[in-house]
């Protein structure tokens, strides 16, 4: 195989492992794009030696199409690689629209407009079809988004007489969510945990969660009454009860697990831990020209390879 | 042979690369808030009103809707609540449909607030808080007005007056 065609192989594999193992660090690295380019360069003017020797105009016609597809996927590859914004992870609260710049807009669906127990996040685009992300990475064209479970925790809150109460978040995402999404982090006793918080403005009360793995669950409870694995198995949540000033209120800090309800100042508490996906965005070079540019290095050595086939008669 | 070819190429490069480098330079308007559903159908979910009987959007399909979300909590609801009956009764018989969802109480304590203040329009019951949440509810109250085909046409955060709302539909209705 000639240094030419080589070279166009090395581009084209250097921009689709890209889209096959995407979010590497390395592809936004000086050192590759520099790398991509200077190869896509050697691409090209070892097309134009070519191009002079070549003695058909079939053999030209494949030369050029080595060359372009070879530049077309590089520039594909490099595009992404020093242009695209950083990869990001978006997070959002069940029947949330999260408009994401430069991707579009994510509907996070509640759950039950699930289908069979699977979360499918959708993607909206204008001049596109909804592309719907689930169990499997989606490519939707320049970026690939891949589904990410989390847990989240849903809270349901009670008066002492049985009435429920709505659930605000003035801080989130989403303001009449009762799903908290747990995106900060506090340390206690050494353990660094997710952490949210929610109001009850109908008690005038400020309600802090964090959250607590199952493992860290089972160093919490002591409880001897429950079996070794299935205190393992609970993830627990502790609720601190404030006031709507945030002072500190008398028996406001109980902790929950396994869904079960607790009572914090004058509240009834209940709070179920459940996964739901955060969608990565992760941007990789664009499909469409690489398959094309793929195809092009791909039929143009075909067609330089039958050439050069002797002919027996 | 050489310019019929070189020349398209360059000239297919050039658009590959606009092609390429598009994505990463458009940026799309962010939006919050109840108004960014506007234009798109409004989401149904199946409820329960006040008196535990199952509710739809769709028994509404044909009529304007003017949907009310609010809780028992929140003043400027209860301040809104009369103006809406106003315009329930204004507009009974012209297939508009007024409807209050209740965010996340009780049965018990929606129906008591309501016949604090008279309201004889539906009252829905929303527990689980998804309307608010899909309509990206911004605060309490928050007004949607749906299209007879169950498209949300206008949104808003925060109490109307009964002048307000009076002109809403008309917009609506004449679109």
């Amino acid at each position: 195989m000639s240094w030419f065609a080589s070279t166009a192989l090395v581009v084209i594999a250097g921009v689709i492992v890209e889209i096959w193992l995407p979010g590497r660090p390395a592809y936004h690295a000086g050192w590759y794009n520099v790398a991509l380019t200077a190869l896509a360069i050697v691409v090209i003017v070892n097309g134009r030696r070519q191009w002079k020797a070549a003695r058909s105009s079939r053999s030209r016609l494949a030369i050029v199409a080595i060359a372009f597809g070879a530049a077309a996927t590089g520039v594909a590859g490099v595009a992404s690689g020093l242009f695209a914004p950083d990869d990001r992870d978006v997070v959002g609260a069940p029947g949330e629209r999260v408009r994401v710049e430069d991707v579009g807009t994510l509907s996070f669906p509640l759950p039950s407009q699930d289908r069979s127990g699977q979360v499918v996040v959708t993607l909206d685009r204008p001049l596109h079809a909804p592309l719907e992300i689930g169990a499997h990475a989606r490519n939707a064209g320049s970026f690939i988004l891949r589904a990410v479970p989390r847990d989240v925790v849903d809270v349901e809150v009670r008066d002492l007489l049985g009435n429920r109460l709505t659930v605000t978040q003035p801080s989130g995402s989403v303001f009449l969510s009762p799903v908290l999404l747990m995106q900060a982090r506090q340390t206690i006793a050494g353990m660094n945990v997710p952490f949210d918080s929610f109001n009850v403005p109908a008690a005038r009360r400020v309600v802090k969660a964090i959250l607590f793995t199952p493992a860290e669950a089972a160093v919490l409870l002591h409880d001897p009454g429950v079996p070794g694995p299935e205190r393992s198995q609970r993830a627990a949540v502790l609720f601190a009860v404030d006031d709507e000033n945030d002072r500190p209120l008398p028996h406001a800090i109980v902790l929950s697990a396994g869904g079960a309800a607790v009572r914090a100042a004058g509240l009834l508490l209940r709070a179920d831990v459940t996964s739901y996906p955060e969608i990565a965005v992760i941007w990789a070079p664009n499909i469409a020209v690489v398959a094309v540019g793929t195809l092009l290095v791909l039929a143009g050595l075909g067609v330089l390879g039958v050439r050069r086939t002797p002919r027996t008669h | 042979m050489h310019r019929y070819i070189i020349w398209p190429a360059v000239a297919l490069a050039l658009a590959i690369a606009v092609y390429v480098a598009e994505p990463y330079f458009v940026t799309q308007r962010a939006a919050g808030g109840p108004s960014g559903l506007a234009g798109q159908r409004a989401p149904i979910f199946d409820l329960r009103d006040d008196r535990g009987r199952a509710v739809s959007l769709q028994q509404y399909r044909g009529s304007l809707v003017v949907m009310n979300l609010w809780a028992s909590w929140c003043p400027p609801c209860r301040a809104e609540m009369p103006d809406l009956q106003r315009l329930a009764e204004a507009e009974a018989g012209r297939r508009i449909a007024v409807v209050g969802v209740n965010e996340g109480e009780s049965p018990r304590r929606a129906r008591a607030f309501a016949d604090s203040l008279g309201i004889r329009f539906p009252v829905w019951i929303d527990g689980a808080q998804q309307y608010g949440r899909t309509y990206n509810a911004l605060g309490l109250p928050t007004t949607v007005i749906l299209d007879r085909q169950g498209v949300v046409i206008r949104a808003f955060d925060g109490p109307l007056t009964l002048d307000e709302m009076r002109a809403a539909v008309a917009a609506v209705r004449a679109r």
